[in-house]
């Protein structure tokens, strides 16, 4: 019975875990120059601008736009990021990748880059520019472990920030399509009674869920 | 009752033991030298080929390139850092993909049986520097090479020495180790090195002169 009553009380608490979360607000705008429509034997490939000496737009960031990208009855074919940059070496590095779509003109006069984009049936790059930023750390936890077991007692608190801007660029007419920005902040919070319990704010995957759901319709025309 | 007292003692003794390993362990990875070997693997460049078979001998300075980071404290070693090998992978990968023929030379003295070559390359490390985020305050590992590439004909007169530059950072991940950021800097270093030599080789002034006058562009 006490084993029963136990079984209950696990599941209870974890969902009740679960179901705190921090808040966060999401905000996303969007700026259209031209129509868009991509057909399902033509792809996509998302690129994180690395460029700026003080940070990078995560990699794991960008896959994650690409997944939601990819999901769903109306998801669009998109080409891993690395598979893209290794095949198209040394044309979109760091220091070499077109920064304005007057650049791409000029990359699409080199024969064997032209070629190759072709191969890939690339209709639609995707740069995504950004990065989150923490803020406002305060509080403070202690742990400590002894023979007869150990537990941690504290409070910590911080914010996110998360900007971030996908500009998309038409293979065919070699401009600009529009652009997306997503910008989300939240406060996280993490009180520890023998535990920590962590009440994180999800910035950066609800940035990345918005803004992938916002590319998908704007490449499929329907925003 | 006894037996579980005995038992209790044992297990307390051996939790004793432990820790007193653990501890060990740890002052000792505390005082010794981290060595890394940077692995990475990078993609042939996608370039016109140029119709020239090229002789390359590897300077030790890179071949065996070894960097040492010291701790800014204590002045003692902190880091090896081993990237020879990869240097070795990264010019194997670049040079036959930018030359249609690549002859690899232990030292100058082979030069002369080989009547085909039409220049020998020689690039070496003049300069190496790392960044690590608990020294620069920077949530980024950095690492940045000088080369001093040195391009030469059969009969030994210089056609060109010039010095390149190779720069990458990764991001500092929470729970990533030490080892991982400084390899995938170095790595984003090399690619970065491939990618302007690639496609900055026939810009090179002496270079594009000698391939002008040699009707080679």
């Amino acid at each position: 019975m006490k084993d029963h009553k136990l079984s209950i009380k696990i599941p209870l608490l974890l969902c009740i875990l679960a179901g705190l979360s921090a808040c966060t607000t999401t905000e996303i705008d969007q700026f259209r120059q031209a129509d868009t429509q991509i057909n399902s034997d033509e792809s996509i490939v998302i690129l994180g601008r690395r460029h700026s000496n003080s940070y990078e737009t995560e990699l794991d960031f960008v896959e994650c736009v690409g997944n939601v990208v990819a999901s769903g009855n109306d998801g669009i074919n998109v080409i891993p990021e690395s598979v893209f940059l290794d095949e198209m070496f040394p044309f979109f590095e760091p220091r070499t990748a077109p920064m304005r779509t007057d650049h791409l003109e000029q990359l699409m006069q080199q024969d064997v880059a032209a070629e190759k984009l072709e191969d890939f049936g690339v209709e639609y790059i995707v740069w995504v520019d950004g990065l989150t930023q923490r803020s406002g750390e305060s509080g403070s936890i202690s742990c400590a472990v002894g023979p007869g077991g150990g537990g941690c007692f504290g409070f910590g608190t911080w914010t996110d920030d998360s900007n971030f801007e996908a500009e998309i660029w038409d293979m065919d007419t070699l401009s600009s399509a529009g652009a997306i920005s997503a910008d989300a902040n939240g406060q996280s919070y993490l009180p520890a009674i023998i535990l920590p319990i962590p009440l994180l704010a999800r910035v950066e995957s609800n940035v990345c869920s918005g803004m992938g759901q916002q590319l998908k319709s704007f490449l499929n025309g329907s925003v | 009752m006894i037996g579980s007292m005995h038992n209790l003692k044992q297990m307390f003794s051996g939790f004793r033991s432990a820790t007193l390993l653990v501890l060990c362990c740890a002052l000792f990875s505390c005082a010794s030298t981290s060595m890394i070997t940077i692995e990475g693997s990078y993609p042939a460049p996608l370039v016109n080929q140029l119709p020239l078979t090229l002789g390359v001998i590897y300077d030790d300075s890179l071949s065996a390139h070894s960097f040492t980071e010291f701790d800014e404290y204590s002045g003692e070693e902190q880091y090896i850092i081993n990237s020879g090998a990869s240097q070795m992978t990264l010019f194997n990968t670049i040079l036959p993909a930018v030359f249609s023929e690549v002859i690899y030379l232990d030292s100058a003295d082979e030069i002369a049986s080989y009547p085909e070559l039409d220049m020998i390359f020689e690039p070496a490390i003049d300069d190496f520097q790392i960044g690590l985020p608990q020294k620069t305050r920077l949530d980024v590992y950095e690492i940045w090479v000088k080369y001093n590439m040195r391009l030469f004909s059969p009969d030994g007169s210089s056609i060109a020495d010039w010095v390149m530059t190779a720069y990458g950072k990764s991001p500092q991940s929470t729970f990533g180790s030490v080892d991982a950021g400084v390899n995938d800097a170095a790595v984003e270093a090399f690619r970065d090195l491939a990618a302007s030599f690639s496609l900055g080789f026939a810009s090179i002034p002496e270079v594009n002169n000698w391939l002008q006058m040699n009707n080679v562009l």
